[in-house]
């Protein structure tokens, strides 16, 4: 099997090369910006670079790569926006079939075998895949390898005409420790009043060490987080030691990024909340007279 | 500037019922309604028509099989996006189509919208499936470009300015049309249609076609399974100074704080 990987970032793009090694000889693509960045991933057999190609020309990269595609069985993407764009678009110009977000690949009978979250989180479908296919993985699922120097290839890029021109690009605010590596998460959501409010779950976070997440509607919808990082189908998935949800319901899209945390509590003034289902812990309490009190036994306990 | 809406018929997935101990997935009794951000997209749709004139047509293919308890939710998520303003509805159902991936699926919508229309709108994802996978295989069968992720969306003759939200940075592209376009759940608030406007809108055109194709799916469903996730559930009672007593022992019996 022949193997072609891409992402917009060398960390995924490390995680790449280590779930097509599984299947076949992985070719890495990479523009010529991007050239140093993946300079130092290991197991690729090579690693082709295209000149001239800018790393943010979606477009472009749809006509790439699409044109790479006659010599390989299988694409693999990343699953994070820009990854998912390419799916379906390269998929459909190749002619062949597609997923998205896989959290595990293999080959039988001349098909690709992917695994992957269906129905909000509900159910896992394990589906077959005719070749070529186009697939994008889960973040965080192959662990980068350690050995194979690859060869470098370099590649012209293709001519077309194009019509989406980017005419502005903003950067958004980074978070400290991003919540997928975090140990500790405070996930709050609508349940809270105002955006100030959500100090008592800052304070919780503080005193455990931990980072605070929210909700879809709370980051995206009031922006009340500084950075557009949600938790859930179509943001994080988290898998943090403790989890403490409060003032959310835990409606099936959100819960479907929580799956893999170790232990869940759950916050809620409504004893009927989905939320409830998902934790280990629940406590039917207004969070505003319950948080204070929580953070300050908690102080008392770690001295802090 | 006609526009083209697709509206998918998703499973109701927080209405879904899954069964951890034996497995099962109650697919059939669950209801099926339009997908949330697809009502997201109907609305953009509106409000583009109300500024720029021409007509706006809702574009569903059923893939939920057509007893009649699918075929009338189906209408119901047709009727519901009409009566906030959409002008017909185009409704694709029958022999095959529970079968149809979205490679088939592409190649349907594409054969309906032909050069009918100068803009398609949909979700980022749909309700029950998430992958985007649709809309972006529709532009490239059409061979139209594709921008996803909208957040606001400006038309101007022939170029549409797109606002999308990406995990590091917001972009703000110009896509010259015909386009297809995928919106987020925050480009806008759905309006909620009145009574009156839902029986209106049962006068509105909708037309219903039969499927058919002769391209074969690429993606076939080997397996469903639930998830295992074991949770404890224990509701922890007593006044606020107890339960936080109470949770606190708990979390150093698990060793985690
Ligand atoms: C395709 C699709 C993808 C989506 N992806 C995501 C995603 O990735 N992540 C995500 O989060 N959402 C996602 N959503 C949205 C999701 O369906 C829910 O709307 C959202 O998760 C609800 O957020 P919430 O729990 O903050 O708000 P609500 O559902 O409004 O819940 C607020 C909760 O706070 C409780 N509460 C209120 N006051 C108090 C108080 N004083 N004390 C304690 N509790 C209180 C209430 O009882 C309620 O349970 C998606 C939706 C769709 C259709
Ligand atoms: N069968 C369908 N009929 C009409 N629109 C669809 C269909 N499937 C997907 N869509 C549209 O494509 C979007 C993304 O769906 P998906 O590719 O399934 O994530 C949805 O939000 C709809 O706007």
């Amino acid at each position: 099997m022949r193997i072609l990987v891409f992402s917009h970032y060398p960390d995924l793009a490390a995680e790449l090369v280590s779930a097509g090694s599984g299947l076949g000889d992985v070719s890495l693509l990479a523009t010529s910006d991007m050239r140093e960045a993946v300079s130092g991933i290991k197991g690729a057999r090579e690693i082709l670079i295209c000149e001239g190609v800018e790393s943010g020309d979606q477009e472009t990269l749809v006509e790439l790569i699409s044109g790479l595609a006659s010599d390989f069985d299988v694409i693999l993407l990343s699953g994070d926006r820009r990854g998912r764009e390419l799916v379906g678009q390269v998929a459909h110009r190749v002619g062949g079939s597609s997923a998205v977000d896989a959290s595990g690949l293999s080959v039988s009978g001349g098909n690709l075998i992917v695994e992957r979250m269906t129905f909000g989180g509900k159910a896992i479908a394990v589906e077959e895949l005719a070749l070529p296919a186009v697939v994008s993985v889960q973040k965080g699922k192959f662990k980068p390898l350690e050995e194979g120097e690859p060869s470098i290839r370099e590649i012209s890029p293709p001519s077309m005409e194009r019509r989406i021109q980017v005419v502005e690009r903003r950067e958004k605010p980074k978070v400290g420790v991003p919540l997928d590596k975090a140990d500790i998460v405070v996930a709050v959501g609508r349940g809270f009043r105002r955006k100030e409010d959500l100090k008592l779950a800052y304070d919780l976070a503080d005193v455990l060490g931990g980072v605070v997440g929210a909700t879809r509607p709370v980051a995206a919808d009031l922006k009340w987080m500084d950075e557009e990082v949600w938790i859930g189908i179509s943001g994080v998935r988290i898998s943090p030691k403790l989890l403490i949800v409060v003032g959310a319901s835990g409606q099936q899209q959100f819960a479907a990024g929580i799956m893999d945390s170790k232990v869940v509590v759950a916050i809620n003034n409504d004893p009927k909340a989905p939320i409830f289902e998902q934790s280990d812990y629940g406590v039917v309490m207004d969070l505003y007279e319950f948080l204070p009190v929580l953070t300050e036994k908690l102080r008392k306990l770690k001295g802090v | 500037m006609d526009i083209a809406v697709l509206i998918k018929q998703s499973l109701d997935v927080q209405e879904l019922r899954v069964d951890q101990d034996t497995g099962k997935i109650y697919v059939e009794d669950a209801p099926t309604k339009a997908g949330d951000i697809d009502l997201n997209a109907a609305e953009e749709a509106v409000r583009l028509k109300e500024r720029l004139g021409g007509k706006a047509v809702a574009l569903m293919l059923s893939t939920w099989g057509s007893s009649g308890r699918r075929q009338k939710e189906a209408r119901e998520a047709l009727t519901r996006v009409l009566a906030m303003g959409l002008d017909e509805a185009v409704l694709i159902m029958g022999e095959g189509a529970e079968r149809a991936d979205t490679y088939v699926v592409a190649k349907a919508l594409a054969r309906e919208i032909g050069n009918r229309f100068q803009l398609v709108l949909a979700g980022e994802g749909s309700e029950d499936n998430f992958s985007g996978l649709l809309p972006a295989r529709l532009a490239a069968e059409l061979g139209w470009p594709y921008v996803a992720y909208a957040t606001s969306l400006e038309v101007e003759g022939d170029v549409a300015t797109v606002t999308r939200s990406l995990e590091d940075f917001e972009e703000v592209v110009k896509v010259k049309l015909p386009a297809v376009i995928s919106v987020t759940q925050e480009i806008n608030k759905p309006r909620v249609p009145k009574l009156m406007e839902i029986v209106k809108a049962r006068k509105k055109p909708m037309d219903a076609k039969n499927f058919s194709s002769s391209e074969e799916p690429k993606v076939r469903i080997r397996e469903l399974r639930v998830p295992k996730v074991e949770r404890k559930r224990v509701i922890i009672e007593g006044d606020k100074d107890e339960a936080a007593e109470k949770l606190i022992q708990a979390l150093k019996e698990e060793g985690v704080i």
